[in-house]
């Protein structure tokens, strides 16, 4: 519960990304050799363009599936963010579909010729966006947490090397942690990389326990700062809270801050109370939180969901 | 077996030195040096024969001998040195290889055993010896080869059919062969005295038969007595029908004297542990099972129970009180309930298992007029391996549930990898014994208690209909029922793969019978011989005025006209069946709807794994035929369909249909067989709530939040705002604290929390 919390007080003072920062999103479904598999990569990936779309502009948005999900796709894609995209903004990167890895070199199963891990981390250096999310959602994806590791980058794998080398079911767990409020642990509307990370391991766990069966994947979280960055907005959220419009509602702001870090210091003492006077302090702290919480909203209203 | 190739065995058994039991001897070829250390051994006089065999393994120029005294004295390990050494100075002696045979026996290492047994049958093909040690590991198993190896040895060899007249004395006396037993050791006295060997075992295994005959106190077991004073298996042997039959209160009690007289009588403490356990007297069964395991240190059973018992640490019990009559609600007495339910799960199922062991308390003892003295203790494992110990030792028993008199254990729904396991209709099954144990003082045989359990389950349990599995209708159409008066037979001594669920089956439909044809109060008056120690052909002639070949032949014409349709449709549905799952393989479900409903037409009841009543909902749904996918699954439901992805898929139809009374109902079943996903606890609690049903629904929202869902806020404020709903306004406040505590900005919790404290 400690970390779900911090990760909670995290995005609920973090969320603000900088005034002009931009979120790009570059999801590829690679090759499903068979029908039911290309059938279930494709689903996977317009559920994540669906999130996306609705996290940011459409046009910030490139879906690569089916036969447009070529090496050369990729490549330009990816080159394309050279340019585009600038130090301030944030990149989100998903990969769907199979992956391989021989014992040294990860490959990105596409028609046509396959992408090499290697390749891929130099286009990924190359884009100026500081905070990037990747996540490789494909077969034998561990391989590549040590080599696409670098400053500002999160990395989500869905096995935890390049020796699980089953088709994955974490693509679709992820979706559905985008999609679904259940991810959303602090409730603020939006889904942290950690939340949907957090969401989409267990299920995989829970399927592969439903089913009876050895679990053949076992997702991984590395780098960055997955607890601040944010992935995807729920639909019934609304838009992200506005920004502060007035010095009234400055200081209201503030005041919520100070609450927050009360309340996550009396948390950080409860083993040293007892439950009652725990709960007391937390009623009383919670309680105020709630009427300032109430002010900002009445301050200004969130847009009607 | 070479001495390489039983290198393994061998480590074994090495380190191992433990104080033998007395052993009886048969071999008319063992050398007689031996022999005079065993007499003495026989008539109790322990430290003259251990002297005896300790003067053998200083002096003895013969390493076959020294074997066998170091086992005499119990010292495994030097025993086995000197069989290795033995056979390889005597390569070709079928005797020493036995000999070896059986001491790996003695220390369950079986098939270590059974490689030396065929090792010496190869040097000579009519050994008997050799023979009988196969007859014992065999009858170890409780298989049928048991009965033929012994009379391979009868014909072949009589003069040395002593030990094989004993093995099929034990087999009668395990199928409740009375006379056959006695004749067996009546043949088995002879030679004894012939051939100047001990009768002790024989004298115990003919005061077992006096104990099925119901003379408790036999004269044998004085005679036993008399020969030695220190022969345990005087009582200990009769123990072993006592608890084949389920008495394990008489059982614990002979076991008692047993090693009250025989204190290194291992196998007895192993038993009286077992026991003990079966009567949940845990703190009395530990010290036995410990001592047990000093001196037999290979025995799986028995680490894999002292195990048990020290996993009871992740368990969490529950006493809930008894409760008198309530002439007001027509509630039966309850004696009170224990549940031991594993600490991981114990939040989750607690209250739907007191409440199914209430309800079954309830029925029973109203229907078949016996109130229960004790309270019911009722466990619940969620690994099979653990519930797979604590059945240990029971011959041909079920692998779902078991049931020691007051003491039922069972797989919880997690020990189970199928996921139909219909945890309910288990315990409703089991619940029944409890009562048919108790009310007969456990002498009801075992086909009654299961036709009685299976019986309740069609009848009164929680799924609906009766359920034969298509194997057993396939049995029946080979006319592989038994006559009812050897039903027993077939649980315990099956002969074919199959035949102990056909029994079951048999034995449902014989109580179904015999309710419909001679009323309910004849089970309660069948119940009543059993009571007062009568046989199967005696009850029935006694409770229903018939003879048991008049019973039979009146069955079979039950049989006839219940399942007569249906096994002659068998082939043609089968055949159906498999062009239902080509169409659905295709997905053509325009085809499937029709070879479906034809399917379903010829055998309605079939709604087990790949009933034709889910392919047909299945395609009704993929043609967007949703209210038909619908009614397909409520007829499915109807004959007790439990697949939980079915039932919930049933559920959620219902309840999007606006038809809420019928979903809450199918939501209840679903909890009977997949009571640990959270998605039905959150589903159905919310539509108790809509059904202003907030205290119930408490109780899903409980059970959610003991699940550790990941939405862990959310599963807090659902709970805090239905307290708030049943003005328990505290308990509201305590949830929404933890649920805010984990998302303090989670505005609908704020807003209650404010509402809840003002």
């Amino acid at each position: 519960m400690t970390v779900r919390l911090i990760a909670a007080m995290l995005a609920a003072l973090g969320a603000a990304a900088p005034a002009h920062a931009e979120l790009y999103y570059l999801i590829v479904a690679g090759l499903g050799g068979e029908p039911t598999y290309e059938e279930q990569f494709a689903k996977d990936a317009a559920a994540l363009a669906d999130v996306a779309r609705r996290t940011t502009a459409s046009s910030r948005v490139m879906l690569l599936q089916g036969e447009g999900a070529t090496r050369e796709a990729v490549v330009t894609s990816l080159e394309s963010l050279r340019t585009r995209a600038k130090p301030a903004d944030s990149l989100v990167v998903m990969l769907v579909g199979h992956g391989s890895y021989d014992g040294e070199a990860y490959k990105l199963n596409l028609p046509g010729p396959d992408i090499d891990g290697d390749e891929l981390a130099k286009l990924l250096a190359a884009v100026p966006a500081r905070s990037q999310l990747v996540v490789n959602a494909t077969s034998a994806s561990g391989a590549i947490l040590e080599k696409w590791a670098a400053e500002g980058r999160t990395l989500i794998t869905a096995t935890r090397s390049g020796f699980e080398r089953n088709a994955t079911r974490f693509a679709q767990h992820f979706a559905a942690a985008l999609a679904e409020g259940s991810a959303d642990i602090n409730k603020n509307g939006s889904i942290t990389a950690q939340e949907a990370f957090d969401y989409a391991s267990r299920s995989v766990a829970d399927s592969f326990e439903k089913d009876g069966a050895l679990a053949t994947e076992h997702p991984q979280i590395a780098g960055g700062a997955p607890t601040r960055f944010i992935v995807a907005r729920l639909a019934s959220a609304g838009p992200a809270e506005p920004a502060v419009s007035s010095p009234a509602v400055a200081a209201l702001v503030s005041e919520r801050d100070k609450i927050d870090a009360q309340i996550e210091d009396l948390r950080a003492r409860r083993e040293s109370m007892s439950n009652d006077a725990y709960l007391a302090e937390l009623q009383r702290l919670l309680v105020q939180l709630a009427e300032v919480q109430g002010k900002i909203d009445a301050a200004q209203p969130r847009a009607p969901q | 077996m070479t001495w390489r190739a039983c290198f393994g065995a061998v480590a074994a058994l090495a380190g191992a030195t433990a104080a033998q039991a007395l052993t009886i001897e048969y071999s008319l070829d063992r050398p007689e040096a031996l022999v005079a250390c065993d007499r003495q051994s026989y008539r109790g006089a322990r430290a003259e024969a251990a002297a005896c065999y300790r003067s053998l393994l200083a002096q003895s120029t013969d390493n076959r001998i020294k074997a066998d005294a170091a086992r005499a004295v119990g010292d495994v390990r030097g025993a086995n040195a000197f069989f290795q050494t033995a056979i390889n100075e005597h390569p070709d002696d079928p005797a020493l290889r036995t000999r070896w045979g059986e001491l790996f026996f003695a220390t369950h290492q079986n098939n270590e055993a059974i490689k030396l047994f065929q090792e010496a049958l190869k040097l000579d093909p009519k050994y008997a010896p050799a023979k009988i040690g196969l007859a014992k590991v065999a009858a170890g198993r409780f298989e049928d080869k048991t009965v033929e190896w012994a009379k391979q040895v009868i014909d072949e060899s009589p003069d040395q059919a002593l030990e094989a007249h004993l093995i099929l004395a034990r087999a009668a006396l395990e199928d409740g062969s009375l006379e056959a037993a006695d004749d067996a050791l009546d043949e088995a006295l002879e030679l004894a005295e012939e051939q100047e060997r001990s009768p002790l075992e024989i004298y115990a295994l003919k005061a077992s038969l006096d104990l099925l005959r119901g003379t408790t106190a036999s004269r044998w077991t004085d005679r036993a007595l008399q020969l030695n004073p220190g022969y345990g298996n005087a009582y200990a042997i009769p123990a072993h029908f006592y608890v084949i039959t389920r008495r394990y209160r008489e059982a614990i009690e002979l076991l008692q004297k047993a090693v009250q007289i025989e204190p290194d009588l291992y196998d007895a403490h192993a038993e009286l542990g077992i026991n003990l356990l079966r009567e949940n007297k845990l703190d009395e069964a530990r010290p036995h099972l410990e001592l047990a395991y000093r001196g037999d240190p290979f025995s799986a059973p028995l680490v894999n129970t002292l195990r048990l018992i020290d996993s009871f640490d992740n368990f969490v019990v529950t006493q809930h009180p008894p409760k008198p009559a309530d002439p007001g609600s027509g509630a039966a007495p309850n004696p009170g309930v224990i549940l031991r339910l594993h600490k991981d799960e114990a939040k989750v199922l607690e209250p739907y298992v007191l409440e199914l062991v209430n309800n079954t308390i309830d029925t029973y003892t109203k229907r078949y007029g016996f109130t229960l003295e004790q309270p019911v203790i009722v466990e619940l494992y969620p690994d099979h391996d653990d519930f797979a110990v604590r059945i240990a030792g029971l011959p041909g028993i079920g692998l779902l549930g078991v049931t020691f008199g007051y003491v039922v254990a069972m797989d919880s729904p997690t020990g189970r990898a199928d996921a139909s396991f219909h945890w309910g209709t288990t315990l409703w099954h089991e619940m029944a014994h409890v009562f048919t144990l108790e009310a007969t003082n456990h002498l009801v045989p075992r086909w009654f208690s299961e036709g009685v359990s299976v019986y309740e389950e069609w009848s009164t349990g929680p799924l609906p209909g009766r359920h034969i599995p298509v194997t057993v209708l396939a049995a029946i159409k080979e006319d592989k029922f038994l006559p009812v008066a050897e039903l027993d037979r077939g649980f315990i001594r099956p002969t074919y793969e199959a035949q102990v669920i056909v029994s079951y089956m048999q034995a449902g439909l014989i109580c179904e019978y015999i309710a419909g044809r001679f009323g309910q109060k004849a089970l309660e008056r069948m119940l009543g011989e059993f009571r007062n120690g009568k046989g199967t052909a005696e009850a029935i002639q006694s409770a229903l005025g018939i003879s048991p070949s008049e019973f039979d032949e009146h069955f079979a014409g039950y049989v006839e006209q219940q399942l007569g349709a249906v096994l002659e449709q068998l082939e043609p549905w089968q055949q159906k069946q498999a062009e239902l799952h080509e169409a659905v393989e295709k997905e053509d479900w325009r085809a499937a709807v029709p070879k479906a409903a034809e399917a379903i037409a010829l055998f309605p009841d079939y709604v087990d794994e790949g009933s034709p009543y889910i392919a047909k909902a299945r395609a009704h749904r993929e043609l967007g035929e949703t209210s038909l996918a619908t009614s397909t699954l409520l007829e499915y439901r109807s004959r007790g369909g439990h697949d939980p992805d079915a039932l919930m898929a049933l559920a959620r139809s219902l309840r999007d249909a606006q038809r809420a009374d019928e979903a809450l109902d199918v939501f209840e079943d679903v909890l009977m067989v997949a009571p640990l996903r959270a998605e039905v606890h959150r589903e159905y609690g919310d539509l108790l709530v809509a059904a202003n049903r907030p205290r119930d629904a408490l109780v899903e929202y409980r059970a959610l939040l003991a699940m550790d869902p990941q939405d862990l806020a959310e599963a807090h404020y659902r709970l805090a705002k239905t307290y708030v709903a049943v003005d328990d306004k505290a308990k509201g406040r305590e949830h929404l604290l933890y649920a805010l505590e984990i998302a303090p900005h989670y505005r609908e919790a704020q807003q209650l929390l404010l509402e809840v404290v003002r």
